[in-house]
């Protein structure tokens, strides 16, 4: 019951998992501090906070002008579990902020956070894989990554780990896939690749196939998925029901045809008919590469020929009002009526 | 009673044993000692100041049953009689009038008033309305009642049994002084829908600011990806454009050279075709010269002769046989001449043989 004098009881902490926050501009260099601390409990609740601070854009840019990272990088080596659960959340709410990713590869976080790789809690990996997918999301982690070598670990990887997990790792492949894509085919990727296309998660397929598009832009891509006999899947792939998934299977047709090996197999598996429905899909993304991969199967006479039956189809993709398909679509016409 | 009946049954069938064996009691004093088991008992009391034998008259006393079964005629009439009283008891009370229970700490106690003649109004008489006893004291103090029965009174005096002792009631002192009172009307003290009013902007306003920081950093990552997809998609059209276009030019001009070689050699064949024929066209316009030449040349050389002109006879016969002459005639001097070699040979040798024999 309520009684008008307030208890002698105080909580002079309202949520004793975090530190509390000193007023003003001490509360940062003494969380900071803090992380350096000799007992566990100290640091685990100075993290608590900062991993809720960090959200905040200012707060995170004065943490890391304070030097937080090195201290980050200290802890990520840490033998608590929970420290180092912890110090990744807060590396990957970091990685949100602009001034968070640009820190993350000055100081070189990326070589200490692989090394967790191998952790063997599992929310720390977890945590870990997500950071790296934020860092990879921008053009110069992508590279970054690349250059570090990363990629063929990251491969191995793959198959360890669960569902939610191996969509993360996936995606995180197919952006750093998109820069440079030769040390992943020689770190024997598609074997393990094409099991997860088969895989019953749908988020799974389709960062599986979007690293498969990433796969196929340089040419030792296209000639290897040729010969691995990949693309009736590919074509099976083009009736999923996910539409990213479909999207991206068209993407992969559409760049593996361009050799003319690649093109004879798309033939061969059947890849006309599935595209031609694609074409009137909503999705801008399915619609635009189904037409893109009509054009490049159309140099082939015999292709040539079974589309210009289906002129009138592209035609009305014309008036698309977004601009990629009215080209792509004036871009296959042009093509399918071509004479030599 | 019992016993002696059993006893008497037990006579007749013949053989006697008792119960219990009469033995002289002993007495017993008042106070007992703590009693030794191997001590006999010595003295043997007076029976007839023994309190333990029973004394007046025997045929309404309470008899224990002798053995532990109540004999079952016995039982039956002591349970006929307890429920006739039972019944009695019931009518009796249904009849009487009751006083009110007593209030805590007093007790009710029977009052035998006194009143007028014959008519002695007791508690347990039929009337119907409870009399209170202190009232109907009181008024019969001064009243005496005419009778011949003398009246008595019988006192006795026991004490009650134990009753449990009724909890002490609670001790609530007297009151003293003024009452004074005092309440909090509604509305007095603070009006809650203002004052609240602070309280809940805080809340609701941190709660939502923090729902807002958390909503704007997904939206803002969602944007940064939007915009990744929509770039990617042009990157992919324009990549694929630009790789399509360069193996199509690849092919057209892997075509173009192979129809480039093929041109050239048809070229070249064609050239030496017309190599060929130039030639040929050259020698035959040369050669077509050359043949009256030939035959004019022959024909001054006297290849071409008329055979009878010749003289046939005399390509055939004659001449072969003049040179034969002529060879035998040469011959013939051949031999001649050889003939000759040899005679002067033979000749030299002689006469040299001869120097020689005649230098010697």
């Amino acid at each position: 019951m309520a009684s008008p004098q307030a208890s002698e009881n105080r909580s002079p902490r309202m949520d004793p998992t975090q530190a509390p926050l000193a007023f003003g501009t001490w509360a940062l260099p003494k969380l900071l501090f803090e992380l350096r601390d000799a007992e566990l409990r100290v640091r685990q609740r100075a993290l608590a906070t900062l991993c809720d601070l960090v959200h905040d854009h200012e707060r995170a840019y004065e943490a890391i002008h304070g030097g937080c990272m090195e201290k980050l990088k200290v802890l990520l080596q840490d033998e608590d579990s929970f420290v180092r659960i912890k110090t990744t959340e807060v590396l990957y709410v970091l990685a949100s902020h602009s001034t968070g990713r640009e820190a993350l590869l000055r100081y070189d976080i990326v070589s200490p956070l692989a090394n967790l790789l191998e952790d063997p809690e599992i929310s720390c990996r977890k945590n870990m894989h997500q950071t790296l997918k934020r860092i990879a999301e921008f053009p110069l982690g992508a590279v970054f990554m690349v250059n570090k070598g990363l990629v063929p670990r990251l491969v191995q990887k793959v198959s360890d780990e669960e569902d939610d997990t191996r969509a993360v790792i996936l995606s995180t492949l197919s952006y750093c896939l998109n820069v440079n894509a030769l040390p992943a085919l020689e770190s024997d990727l598609i074997p393990v690749l094409r099991d997860q296309l088969s895989h019953p998660c749908s988020a799974t397929r389709q960062a599986a196939v979007s690293a498969f598009m990433g796969i196929s832009i340089p040419e030792e891509g296209k000639m290897k998925i040729c010969e691995e006999g990949l693309l009736p899947i590919f074509v099976k792939l083009l009736s999923d029901e996910d539409q990213g998934v479909v999207a991206n299977a068209a993407g992969t047709i559409m760049n593996t045809a361009v050799i003319t090996t690649g093109k004879f197999k798309a033939l061969e598996a059947g890849a006309i008919d599935p595209l031609l429905e694609l074409v009137l899909s909503d999705n801008t993304a399915v619609c635009a590469n189904a037409l893109r991969a009509l054009t490049v199967l159309a140099e082939v006479p015999s292709a040539r020929a079974q589309l210009l039956e289906h002129l009138a189809l592209l035609k009305t993709r014309l008036t698309h009002p977004a601009t990629i398909i009215q080209r792509a679509a004036s871009t296959a016409i042009e093509v399918i009526s071509w004479k030599p | 009673m019992a016993t002696e009946l059993q006893a008497q049954h037990q006579t007749q069938s013949g053989v006697y044993t008792f119960s219990s064996r009469p033995r002289a009691v002993p007495s017993r004093p008042k106070y007992r000692p703590a009693p030794l088991p191997n001590e006999e008992q010595s003295s043997y009391g007076n029976i007839m100041y023994d309190r333990r034998v029973v004394r007046g008259n025997t045929y309404a006393q309470h008899i224990l049953p002798s053995s532990p079964q109540p004999d079952p005629a016995e039982f039956l009439r002591q349970q006929e009689a307890r429920r006739r009283a039972v019944v009695r008891k019931r009518l009796k009370v249904q009849f009487r009038s009751k006083t009110p229970d007593p209030l805590e700490g007093r007790m009710n106690t029977e009052v035998q008033t006194g009143a007028k003649e014959m008519y002695k109004p007791k508690q347990r008489c039929a009337c119907s309305r409870p009399m209170t006893e202190a009232l109907v004291s009181l008024s019969e103090m001064y009243l005496e009642e005419l009778s011949d029965r003398v009246e008595d009174v019988s006192v006795e005096c026991q004490t009650d049994l134990f009753l449990d002792k009724p909890a002490t009631p609670l001790f609530i002192p007297a009151k003293s002084g003024q009452d004074a009172a005092t309440q909090i009307e509604e509305g007095e003290l603070f009006d809650f829908d203002m004052e609240v009013q602070p309280m809940l902007q805080v809340l609701v306003g941190k709660t939502i600011e923090q729902a807002l920081l958390e909503v704007m950093e997904e939206e803002e990552l969602a944007n940064l990806r939007a915009q990744q997809q929509a770039f990617k998609e042009i990157r992919d059209a324009e990549l694929v454009e630009v790789q399509r276009l360069e193996e199509r030019e690849r092919r057209l001009r892997v075509e173009k050279e192979k129809r480039i070689m093929q041109q050239k050699a048809v070229l070249e064949k064609e050239k030496e075709t017309a190599d060929k024929i130039a030639a040929r066209v050259f020698a035959q316009q040369y050669l077509s010269d050359l043949l009256p030449s030939v035959y004019s040349n022959l024909k001054d050389c006297g290849y071409f002769y008329d055979p009878v002109q010749r003289g046939e006879y005399l390509e055939t016969g004659f001449l072969p046989w003049l040179m034969e002459e002529v060879c035998s005639a040469l011959e013939k001097r051949c031999v001649a001449r050889t003939l000759l070699d040899t005679l002067i040979q033979d000749v030299t040798n002689q006469r040299y043989e001869d120097f020689q024999t005649m230098k010697e």
